[in-house]
C-alpha cells in the first residue's frame, strides 16, 4: 500500500473513531446555553472537517499559483488533489453545519452570515473546479482558467476568517485557543483534537492518494496519444 | 527607411497539450507583405492570433510598432497602430448591418472613408443594409475581409493588417480583387501578414515564412507596387465595445428573452402568492422588491453567449482590446423592473429603491457576465457551471438590503 493510501485508510480509523467518541463518550453541553443539546455533538465532526477543508483548500492555492508561475505538472496535480479534496471536506462541514443550524436555529442557513456564506462559496467553488475541470479537455487553456479560479476562492479564505472575528452574526465564533468564558472544556477537547487529527490525516492521505492517480492518469494519456501516432 | 509593425520575439505558445510555437521569431515592416505558409495544423492560424495578440504566451512578447503589447507575464496593452483582422471565423453577429460592421471596422482606425467602391468591387453594394444573417457564406466571407483592409485603407499612418486564409469562400474575381488591394496596401507602407495555401495570393508577398522550415524568406520576385490614387478619408469617433453591445442588445432584444423574463417571473410568482406583503417586516418587504432586479441581474451578459457566434467576441478583442458588453443597460432595466416590482407589489415608491433596484441589476448582470467571460478560453466554455458561482452575488443583494433597512 502507497503512503498516502495508508494515511488515508489510518484518518477514516481516526474520524470513526471520533464519531464515536463524540456520541458515546464526550459530556452533555449545558441545557441551558443550547437550544437543542443533542446536536451539539455534530460539533465533532463540523469543525475538524472544515478544518481539514481549509487545508485543501490551501493545498488548491499553492497548487494553482505553482501552475500559473511555474509551469510544474506536481503543482498541477496538488491543484487537482486540493480541488477533490476541498470538496470532499466541504461539503462534509457545509452538510454537518446546515443539520446541526436546523436543529440550533431553526434554520439550516442564513444568507446575512457572511462566514457561512462565503464558505459555502468556497465549497461552490471547489465544485465548480471539480466539475469544470471534469468538462474539458486536458490543456493551457483548462488549467490556466481552472488555476485562476483556485486563486480567487483562496481570496475568500482570509475573508472567511476576518469574517469569524468581526462579522458574527449567527455563526459562533471559535472555541479553541480564545482563552474566555466560551471556551471548551478538557474532554470536550480531546475529542475535537482527535478530530482535527483524524481528519488531518486523512486530508493528507486524500491529497497524496489523489495526486498519484492524477499522475497515473496523464501517464496513460500519453501512452494513448503515443498509440495514435502523437507527440 | 521601413519602420518595424510587427516583431514576435522568442514567442512560445501552448494550445491543449501541444507547444504549436517554440522560439518564434518575425518581423513585419511597412511596405512588406508576410505569407506564413505550411500545411494544415502547422500553426499558422496560431501564430496570426498571437501577433494579435489573441493568445497568451509562455515565452516571449508581441511588439506592436514601439509598444509591446503582450507579454509572457500576462501584461497586456492596446495597440499604437491601426489594425485590421481577418480571422478564419468571421468575426461578425448575423445581427449586424453589412454596412454598419464596417463602419464599426472602419473606426478603430479614428478614421471613416467611403465604402461603396469597395462594396462595389465585391458586388456588395445592394447588401449594405442587408443584416450578415441574410448573407451566402462566400459574402459574409467578403464582409469579413473587408472588415480586415478598411481600417488600413483609412489610416493616415502605416498599420497592421492580419489575415487568416481570407481567399476562403471567395470567387475568382473577388481573389482578384483583393490581390490588387494588397498591393495597394502594401504601397501605402502598412504591414501585411497573410495565412494562406493559395498560390495567387502568395505570388502578392514579398516575404514567405514556411512554419516546416526555419525564419522568413524574401521571394525572388516581388509584384511591381501599383500607383496608388488618393482616398479622402475624415475623422471619426471609434465605435466602444459598450455602444456596440447596447445597440445589439436593443436591436435583438437579447435582454428582454433573458433578463427582463426572469425578473417578470420572480415578481409574477410572487403575486401568485397573493397578498403576504403586510405580514412581512421592513427589510423583508424590500428584499421582495429587489428580488426581480436580482433575477434579472442573476441571468448575466447574454452578449457573451451571443458572441461565440462566427468568434465575434474574438475578434472584437483582436480590434478593441475588450468584448461587447450592455454597459448601463442593465442600470435602465434595474429601474424598471423596480419600478414595476414596487408598483405591484404596492411598496412605497422611491428614489432610493429605484436606486438600489438599478445598481443591483447593474452589478450582478456585470458580475455573472465577468464569470461567463473568465471561461471563453476554454475549449467547450458552454459545458462549464458559471451558475455554481453565483450565490456569491446573494451577499451584495443580502447587504444591500440589510443597509437599507
Amino acid at each position: 500500500m502507497k503512503p498516502g493510501e495508508t494515511l488515508l485508510f489510518l484518518g477514516f480509523g481516526g474520524i470513526g473513531a471520533t464519531l464515536l467518541l463524540a456520541l458515546l463518550w464526550a459530556p452533555s453541553v449545558s441545557l441551558e446555553a443550547f437550544e437543542s443539546p443533542a446536536a451539539q455533538r455534530i460539533f465533532y465532526w463540523h469543525v475538524p472537517a472544515a478544518w481539514a477543508a481549509f487545508i485543501a483548500f490551501g493545498a488548491l492555492f499553492i497548487g494553482s499559483a505553482g501552475w500559473l508561475f511555474r509551469r510544474s505538472e506536481q503543482m498541477w496535480r496538488l491543484h487537482v488533489a486540493g480541488s477533490e479534496a476541498g470538496l470532499a471536506c466541504g461539503l462534509m462541514a457545509v452538510w454537518s453545519g446546515c443539520v446541526w443550524g436546523a436543529a440550533e436555529w431553526g434554520t439550516p442557513w442564513d444568507w446575512t452570515d457572511v462566514r457561512l456564506n462565503t464558505f459555502g462559496l468556497l465549497t461552490l467553488l471547489s465544485i465548480y473546479v471539480v466539475l469544470g475541470r471534469g468538462s474539458q479537455p486536458d490543456g493551457v487553456e483548462t488549467r490556466d482558467t481552472f488555476a485562476a479560479f483556485g486563486l480567487y476562492g483562496f481570496v475568500l479564505v482570509p475573508v472567511t476568517y476576518i469574517a469569524t472575528r468581526i462579522w458574527t452574526i449567527r455563526h459562533p465564533g471559535p472555541v479553541v485557543g480564545t482563552g474566555d468564558d466560551g471556551s471548551i472544556n478538557g474532554d470536550m477537547s480531546l475529542v475535537l483534537l482527535l478530530g482535527a487529527i483524524s481528519f488531518t490525516v486523512f486530508i493528507v492521505g486524500h491529497i497524496m492518494a489523489s495526486m498519484r492517480l492524477t499522475a497515473l492518469e496523464q501517464r496513460l494519456e500519453r501512452l494513448q496519444t503515443s498509440t495514435d501516432g502523437g507527440e | 527607411m521601413a519602420t518595424t509593425l510587427l516583431h514576435l520575439s522568442q514567442v512560445q505558445v501552448r494550445r491543449g497539450m501541444r507547444t504549436v510555437l517554440d522560439g518564434q521569431e518575425l518581423t513585419v515592416e511597412s511596405g512588406q507583405t508576410v505569407v506564413l505558409w505550411g500545411a494544415n495544423g502547422t500553426g499558422k492560424s496560431t501564430l496570426l492570433e498571437t501577433a494579435a495578440g489573441l493568445l497568451p504566451l509562455e515565452v516571449g512578447h508581441v511588439q506592436h510598432g514601439d509598444s509591446v503589447v503582450l507579454d509572457s507575464e500576462g501584461r497586456r496593452r492596446r495597440t499604437p497602430l491601426t489594425l485590421g483582422v481577418v480571422l478564419q471565423k468571421n468575426g461578425m453577429l448575423g445581427a449586424e448591418r453589412v454596412g454598419e460592421h464596417l463602419r464599426c471596422a472602419m473606426s478603430m482606425s479614428g478614421q471613416s472613408i467611403d465604402i461603396e467602391p469597395f462594396l462595389k468591387a465585391f458586388h456588395l453594394t445592394h447588401r449594405a443594409n442587408d443584416t450578415v444573417a441574410q448573407l451566402s457564406q462566400g459574402q459574409a466571407r467578403k464582409v469579413a475581409v473587408l472588415a480586415g483592409l478598411l481600417p488600413a485603407f483609412a489610416s493616415r499612418a502605416p498599420g497592421l493588417v492580419m489575415l487568416d486564409e481570407p481567399d476562403a469562400g471567395l470567387d475568382h474575381d473577388a481573389v482578384v480583387a483583393l490581390c490588387g488591394w494588397l498591393d495597394e496596401l502594401r504601397a501605402r507602407g502598412h504591414g501585411l501578414l497573410l495565412a494562406t495555401h493559395d498560390d495567387r495570393l502568395r505570388a502578392h508577398a514579398t516575404h514567405v515564412l514556411d512554419l516546416a522550415k526555419d525564419g522568413v524568406k524574401p521571394l525572388d520576385e516581388i509584384p511591381a507596387l501599383p500607383d496608388v490614387h488618393e482616398r479622402t478619408s475624415t475623422p471619426t469617433r471609434p465605435l466602444a465595445a459598450g455602444g456596440f453591445g447596447v445597440r445589439m442588445h436593443v436591436r435583438t432584444m437579447m435582454w428582454l428573452n433573458t433578463n427582463a423574463m426572469a425578473a417578470l417571473l420572480t415578481l409574477g410568482v410572487m403575486l401568485a402568492m397573493g397578498e403576504f406583503m403586510s405580514e412581512l417586516d421592513g427589510m423583508q418587504q424590500l428584499g421582495v422588491v429587489l428580488a426581480p432586479a436580482l433575477a434579472a441581474g442573476l441571468c448575466g451578459e447574454p452578449l457573451v453567449a451571443a458572441l461565440r457566434e462566427e468568434r465575434a467576441g474574438v475578434w472584437w478583442r483582436a480590434v478593441n482590446r475588450s468584448e461587447p458588453h450592455a454597459s448601463w443597460l442593465p442600470l435602465l432595466i434595474g429601474l424598471a423592473v423596480g419600478f414595476f416590482s414596487a408598483t405591484a407589489l404596492a411598496y412605497p415608491l422611491d428614489a432610493t429603491t429605484l436606486g438600489a433596484a438599478g445598481l443591483l441589476c447593474f452589478v450582478v448582470w456585470h458580475g455573472v457576465g465577468w464569470m461567463q467571460r473568465s471561461t471563453q478560453r476554454l475549449a467547450r466554455p458552454q459545458a462549464v457551471f458559471v451558475g455554481l458561482l453565483t450565490p456569491v452575488l446573494i451577499l451584495p443583494y443580502s447587504l444591500l438590503v440589510s443597509l437599507l433597512s
